[in-house]
């Protein structure tokens, strides 16, 4: 909110300069954030926290800065002659719903000329960002920022039957309020309305019917207190938030309706040149009742881990208006109608420690067993997962988590696809309006923009969570999805790369023997797919190359590979045990074979690891061609074997020896050719 | 055809190669009479294991693949005898001004970074690290933590709802509500995660990620809190920093505080991240309103515990510099790769 400083110091007597009263307002809860010359003052923009209506007005806020800096909130002197005409007979008031609107408050100006407004008032107006209306419209909005009371003024000639009933609308009611809006109201909103039908929203914004216009004489000026809840529902309902709204719905002072009251009228009565009714008209429904409380000096020691002395507490609570009594340890305060966010000791303590100031409470660490912290299990293996991504040397994205629907819908062909979509009930825009159900398209969409940047060569990971629902009750899931991208290799080099980063990956998060199964889903290329299963069975993830359809939908200059996997089944891979380092020098081989395209590697090292000697330790493949020149579909694939004795050095017969028989083994059993 | 003239070509290549000697020009003619790719005869004769009857492939097969193991044996062997070429100096000397091989590494998100960082910190102050669900419902979003339904409170934190009473949780602080749902104290967490609000500009993003601090113990006070913040702020930025306190409003926390640290960047004498006033705010602390225990079942009679939260990506664009928080969620890998 802001506020005019002259306004501000002008409630009290000894402010200090202006930089320490900032300083001390800060300093207590109300930051100045921004200070910038206004007219005739400074502006300062305050950011007065949502429980404290009773700081967003001058005068409110001018209490925090007394107390802050030593200064007196000087009295509020309102002085104004009252006419012998009785405002009781001019017009009347009835509250029919008391839950809604414990106190209303009116009185009647008469003979008043509805002008422009002194230049002060205006200057302070507009330093605050009110725009100045006519003198008893701007009198009103005065009064709110000094008080922060919302006040009405009706032209009271068009009050039919001068006659005030605050009630619940009737459903199917209208009412024009003040912007030119007509508005539709229902049950469950507070009106003002005449002897004949609605005439304002309670606690909101008038009609346009009885408004102050230039042929105003006679005014009748409301001061209310609405209840909070019912005019926060009103203005919600309605999509509207007004000065008046705003103090409602975080709560205004009920004995402050009538102090208010009289202070706009002796403004208009001032500045319009009216007369003032005699007596203020005024149904008090529901009269305040003062909170009492009782606070221990030593308990609030206790909390804070500072001595506190009583004397301070009771200063803190003298300046803050609250009345107060001590029987030794133990001061019992009386709560202002104004301090409506004060419902319990603790909230006492806040107030002394806010005056107190954080910075004299000394600092201690906390002394607690001295247990090791320990990561969620499953959050230490998605970093684990993401660990794994990182030494691959793929590069983290993050993407949102919300999706267009079109895209959604094409996901529910994936094999991971987890359940139902999950709508927003309010999207911000259409293309984010579905929950995301894999972490692939944000992927892609993240691939286009990096090939768009001149990229070509691509290695992409993202680790988060998919949403749907399953039952009709929403769930999640944490995921990890892969994107590779190589211009110099071809679709079978993006596969293996690919292949080698989850088999790598998945041993790191204890999901060792995945098989890999051709197949996958519309999303990949069906010659160069697969689905991943656990060693249980389950699926967990697919990979390979992204579809042309896909890839042209993303509009991807490059071929890409994917692969999305669950983390779900994550588990801590059991502790590597120890292997023997054999002394003995190992003895390296290598066999190459040329083979019908059908055999597939699986076989074929299958096969080998099945005819190898006992010797032989480790067995890998070197390089596998694809011999174009040849017949058609023709493999050679060369495998390399590393025998080695625990015991003793292998002499290079032996090994021959050992080596010959695999390869008239292969030879004989699979029919291949040795090259 | 058959096994005798693989045994006429066996003499004929031991021949060949005694009478090439030393001389590795020779050799290499050798080795592309018998063993080269295109035309060798080593070629000639697998092509013809084709043609043969299948009784015959067998014994063919074998001895093929003896005198293929021999002449690469040979040829191995001749050729380690070779002198190796030595190593010229003067004027083809290593140009060390060529840039280096360019190492392919993976990257962190700068977001992780941080977070990882701040648990390294916590873990080691003795506090857990937990989780919870970002599709929530409102008891633990809202109304444990003191914000009933109506709150002015809400207004701030602009929720996205889902189908059937849920919600994606605006902050991370419903795992505080659900962790003392479910554990005695003394309770020591931190909750990193994603969060969503529903707005979007410069300053705000529809998602961002927070953390979030709880201790929960007997005789916890409000100098506890403020030596925690003050460890940890001086741990994650520097010893130097100076941590402030404002008195602040949060409808779960009672006194509440907005905490500052001196600006990082202009020693306090003003500067475009602080808007000149040498304080950046970093994060929001109190001590646990007693109304958020009684709703999760914790005795407020007892207990007293402080909680704090911060926003990971508003540490990362202050950490890193990036002016614009929806870049943090573009997928641009230029951005990642800048701190790996």
């Amino acid at each position: 909110m802001i506020f005019d400083s002259e306004w501000l110091t002008e409630h009290l007597a000894g402010a200090p300069d202006l930089d320490t009263l900032a300083k001390g307002l800060t300093d207590c809860g109300c930051l100045v954030e921004v200070r910038e010359p206004g007219d005739g003052a400074e502006k300062w923009d305050v950011e007065v926290t949502t429980n404290r209506p009773d700081a967003m007005n001058h005068r409110g806020l001018a209490r925090e800065a007394a107390l802050a800096t030593g200064a007196t909130l000087l009295p509020l002197e309102i002085e104004f002659e009252e006419s012998d005409e009785d405002a009781a007979e001019l017009a009347a008031v009835e509250i029919a719903d008391d839950a809604a609107c414990s106190r209303y408050v009116a009185r009647v100006i008469r003979g008043v000329t509805v002008g422009e407004s002194p230049e002060w008032m205006k200057r302070r107006l507009l330093n605050c960002g009110v725009r100045p209306i006519n003198v008893v419209v701007d009198a009103t909005n005065y009064v709110l920022l000094e008080l922060g009371q919302p006040l009405h003024a009706f032209d009271l000639e068009r009050v039919r039957g001068r006659k005030i009933v605050v009630r619940p609308a009737v459903a199917g009611e209208k009412l024009t309020t003040l912007d030119g809006e007509e508005r539709e109201l229902d049950g469950s909103m507070l009106m003002i309305a005449d002897g004949e039908g609605v005439v304002a929203l309670a606690g909101i914004m008038g009609g346009a019917d009885s408004e102050i216009g230039e042929s105003t004489t006679d005014v009748l000026l409301e001061s209310a207190h609405f209840d909070a809840l019912s005019v926060r529902r009103t203005a919600r309902r309605l999509g509207m938030h007004t000065e008046a709204s705003h103090r409602f719905e975080r709560g205004t002072d009920p004995e402050m309706a009538a102090v208010a009251c009289d202070r706009a009228a002796a403004l208009i009565a001032e500045l319009a040149g009216g007369r003032v009714c005699r007596g203020r008209i005024d149904v008090y429904a529901r009269p305040f009742e003062a909170p009492q409380m009782e606070l221990s000096i030593a308990a609030l020691s206790a909390f804070t881990g500072l001595e506190i002395e009583a004397e301070r507490a009771i200063e803190i609570f003298e300046g803050l208006g609250f009345a107060h009594e001590r029987a030794g340890d133990v001061v019992r305060v009386t709560v202002p109608p104004w301090r409506i966010d004060i419902e319990r000791v603790p909230d006492l303590y806040e107030e002394v420690i806010r005056h107190v100031g954080y910075d004299a409470v000394p600092s201690e660490l906390p002394v607690l067993p001295t247990n090791p912290g320990q990561r969620n299990p499953n959050w230490e293996l998605i970093d684990r997962a993401r660990d794994a991504a990182v030494s691959a040397g793929l590069v983290e994205v993050m993407t949102w988590s919300f999706i267009d629907p079109e895209t959604d819908e094409l996901v529910a062909t994936q094999p991971l696809c987890p359940g139902q979509s999950l709508p927003l009930d309010n999207p911000l825009a259409q293309t984010q309006a579905v929950m995301r159900r894999s972490l692939l398209p944000g992927l892609l969409a993240a691939a286009k923009t990096n090939f768009n940047q001149g990229q070509r060569t691509l290695a992409l990971f993202e680790q988060g969570r998919v949403f749907s629902l399953v039952d009709q009750q929403p769930r999640e899931w944490e995921r990890i999805g892969l994107l590779v991208a190589d211009e110099a290799g071809g679709r079978e080099e993006r596969f293996v790369r690919l292949k080698g980063i989850i088999d790598d990956l998945v041993t790191r998060i204890g999901l060792p023997g995945v098989s890999w199964k051709r197949g996958g889903s519309p999303w990949l290329d069906p010659g160069a797919g697969a689905v991943l299963q656990s060693a249980n069975g389950t699926t967990i993830g697919f990979a390979g190359a992204l579809s042309r359809e896909l890839a042209e939908r993303w509009d991807l200059r490059h071929e890409v590979a994917v692969a999305e996997l669950d983390l779900e089944r994550a588990t801590k891979p059991p502790l590597s045990k120890f292997r023997p380092l054999h002394r003995h020098p190992p003895v390296v081989v290598d066999v190459t074979v040329e083979h019908p395209a059908d055999l597939s590697y699986a076989e074929l090292e299958g096969t080998v690891s099945d005819l190898a000697s006992e010797w032989v330790e480790d067995l890998s493949l070197v390089v596998r061609y694809r011999d174009e020149t040849a017949l058609a579909g023709v493999v050679r694939t060369t495998l390399r074997l590393i025998y080695r004795h625990a015991d003793r050095s292998l002499t290079q017969d032996e090994v021959n020896e050992a080596h010959e028989r695999l390869r008239r083994g292969l030879v004989e059993r699979l029919g291949v050719a040795l090259a | 055809m058959g096994t005798a003239r693989i045994d006429e070509i066996s003499v004929a290549f031991l021949a060949d190669l005694e009478s090439a000697g030393a001389d590795a020009e020779a050799v290499e003619k050798v080795r592309i009479k018998y063993a080269g790719r295109r035309s060798g005869l080593l070629q000639d004769l697998t092509a013809a294991l084709r043609e043969l009857p299948k009784e015959e492939k067998r014994d063919y097969g074998l001895a093929l693949n003896e005198l293929k193991t021999l002449i690469n044996a040979k040829l191995a062997e001749v050729k380690d005898r070779a002198p190796t070429a030595t190593v010229t100096t003067g004027s083809s000397s290593v140009d060390v001004t060529l840039p280096g091989m360019q190492v392919v590494r993976g990257a962190q998100h700068p977001v992780h970074i941080v977070r990882r960082r701040i648990e390294e910190i916590f873990l080691r102050m003795g506090y857990d690290v937990e989780a919870g669900p970002e599709v929530e419902d409102d008891w633990h979003n809202f109304e444990a933590l003191n914000i009933p339904p109506d709150h002015p409170a809400r207004d701030d934190q602009d929720t996205f709802y889902l189908p059937g009473e849920y919600l994606l949780r605006t902050h991370t602080s419903p795992v505080q509500a659900r962790v003392m749902e479910s554990r005695k104290p003394p309770i020591r967490i931190i909750v990193p995660g994603r969060v969503y609000r529903r707005d979007s500009d410069l300053r705000h993003s529809p998602m961002f990620h927070q953390i979030e601090g709880l201790l929960v113990d007997e005789g916890i006070t409000v100098g506890h809190l403020k030596a925690t913040l003050e460890t940890f702020l001086h741990a994650l930025f520097s010893d130097d920093v100076e941590v402030r306190l404002r008195p602040g409003y949060f409808p779960f926390t009672e006194p509440s505080a907005e905490v500052d640290i001196s600006c990082i960047f202009c020693d306090q004498k003003g500067c475009g991240v602080c808007s000149g006033s040498g304080w950046i705010e970093i994060l929001g602390a109190g001590m646990v309103d007693p109304r958020v225990f009684e709703a999760v079942g914790v005795d407020s009679e007892i207990y007293t515990g402080f909680a704090f939260g911060l926003g990971l990506d508003r540490i990362a664009m202050l950490v890193y510099g990036i002016p614009d928080l929806r870049q943090l969620f573009a997928g641009d890998q230029r951005l990642t790769r800048q701190f790996a």
